[in-house]
């Protein structure tokens, strides 16, 4: 099979996945007990959202990484790819879970810790954009955007385990609890869908991801021969 | 090679940032103003009196905080961003290796933050009738939240500084990193106001600690890569 | 199981936002290729 087919293999399995993952999300998963009304459905979506902004960072940090190596140009197009999404995936997440939360506890915003993490994460993925904007040199631009990602990461591990852990949550202790273990209390239907969700959102990011990356290596391919 | 050491040069760096402040003042005068405008903003308004006593904790750590941090950020970024200005960055990156630059860049950054802290927080307990119960505890958690705010001032400053400078973006790009920060500094405050015993700051110092101590470390890595583009 | 209407509704108009999405990723793709082809 050649690439462009198994491109195209993989394309329309991921498009039919997530026809699945919605009917799954919507008709196959019992309504959760404890949760009011059918709109905790919504946690189907928002926590692949959140997993693929993480995701995003953590791609973004390793090319960022890449080119303060390699100098190579690619390398920054991948992290801005990254981040690109990332940037995207931190809105539909906060957004999701916020909508989640006025359903819960009636009111749009809490201040919960991860609440606040992945606001965090989305202002972050901004200050990325706006450094970026501010210079017009490509190589600055590339380094310090990606001193600026590295620097970023390192803050991620406190937001996302001390702070909670200095804080009470009210966040419903999902897959990760407040102690950081797995904790697999879900039914086994809503974990399907769940599971099923975040591999059909992962598999999404990485095709958009990839697309990215290509149309950039054409770019720097065409600069390239036109410079020569 | 050279013949001083990374200490010397260091100290060189600061002794440099030390006497065109004290020469000038911009930073101090821009720092001390807000932070005594904000302060007294407060105190006129609310004072110790007008807080509820079960609101007393939570509202008097996170004001306080508020006004630190929110004087600190006016003069934080001038250590770089006025290098660029004058052009007078090129000549020191000549004259001294770029760790020894950060490093007397951030004991600048932190020396002003522990001016700026000595200053407004005796000032705010007065004002406010804050009582704190464990003192030796908030200043070392001060002590350490002004190292860690530091360390990742200087890493922004010198960022900003080779793209367009502004005390916006210096804004924009310090706000997710020094959240946390932020967030662990108000709990520990509070903690630090409510019992004289060490353990009560503990999980917060930790916390300000190593996100101090990791943000240095990446700082060592990052900063040669920044300055010298 | 939940109220019929409400749900196939909102099922229907997630499905179609999705393949929204779908269509137009696979348009990129398309063209990413026909550039890559030019090459």
């Amino acid at each position: 099979m050649t690439k462009t087919q198994l491109r195209g293999v993989l394309q329309w399995t991921l498009g039919v996945w997530l026809v699945l993952v919605i009917l799954g999300a919507l008709f196959y998963a019992p309504s959760a007990l404890g949760f009011k009304g059918e709109s905790a459905r919504i946690v189907f979506f928002h926590v692949p959202q959140a997993w693929v902004a993480v995701l995003a960072f953590c791609v973004n940090l390793v090319a960022s990484l890449r080119y303060l190596r390699t100098r190579n140009p690619i390398d920054d197009a991948r992290a801005a790819a990254a981040a690109r999404l990332g940037l995207v995936f931190s809105v539909l997440a906060t957004v999701t879970g916020s909508l989640f939360a006025n359903v819960m506890w009636n009111s749009f915003w809490n201040w919960d810790p991860r609440e606040v993490s992945i606001v965090i994460l989305l202002l972050i993925y901004a200050a990325y954009f706006a450094l970026r904007e501010a210079i017009p040199d490509e190589e600055r631009r590339a380094s310090l955007s990606a001193a600026y990602a590295v620097l970023a990461f390192v803050t991620m591990p406190f937001l996302i385990f001390v702070v909670p852990r200095i804080y009470w949550s009210l966040h419903p202790d999902t897959i990760i609890g407040a102690t950081g273990k797995l904790k697999l209390q879900m039914e086994s239907r809503m974990l399907q869908v769940l599971l099923g969700s975040l591999v059909g959102f992962t598999g999404l990011f990485s095709w958009l991801y990839t697309l990215e990356v290509r149309l950039a290596r054409v770019r720097l391919a065409r600069r390239g021969r036109e410079e020569a | 090679m050279r013949a001083s050491t990374l200490l010397s040069e260091s100290l060189a760096v600061l002794g440099k940032e030390l006497t065109a402040e004290l020469r000038s003042r911009v930073a101090l005068n821009a720092v001390g103003l807000f932070g005594l405008t904000t302060l007294i903003a407060v105190a006129y308004q609310i004072g110790p009196y007008r807080i509820q006593e079960q609101d007393r904790p939570h509202l008097l750590a996170a004001l306080l905080w508020v006004i630190l941090f929110f004087a600190a950020t006016s003069g934080l970024s001038r250590v770089f961003v006025k290098e660029e200005d004058a052009h007078t960055a090129k000549t020191l990156r000549l004259a001294a290796r770029p760790l020894a630059v950060l490093a007397g860049k951030f004991l600048f950054n932190l020396i002003l933050l522990a001016s700026l802290y000595a200053f407004i927080v005796p000032l705010y307990c007065a004002l406010m009738g804050y009582s704190v119960r464990g003192v030796p505890s908030l200043v070392l958690l001060l002590a350490c939240g002004a190292v860690a705010l530091s360390a990742t001032s200087t890493i922004v400053a010198a960022i900003i500084s080779r793209a367009s400078g502004s005390t916006t973006l210096f804004a924009i790009l310090s706000v997710p990193l020094v959240l946390p920060l932020l967030v662990m500094l108000i709990q520990g405050t509070r903690a630090a106001a409510g019992s004289a015993a060490v353990a009560a700051v503990l999980p917060a110092l930790q916390g300000v600690v190593s996100l101090g101590g990791a943000t240095l470390l990446i700082s060592v890595y990052l900063f040669p890569v920044v300055w010298h583009d | 199981m939940p109220g019929p209407e409400s749900m196939i509704w909102v099922a229907a108009v997630t499905v179609v936002i999705w393949l929204g999405v779908f269509a137009y990723c696979l348009a990129l793709d398309r063209r990413v290729r026909r550039l890559e082809e030019e090459q």
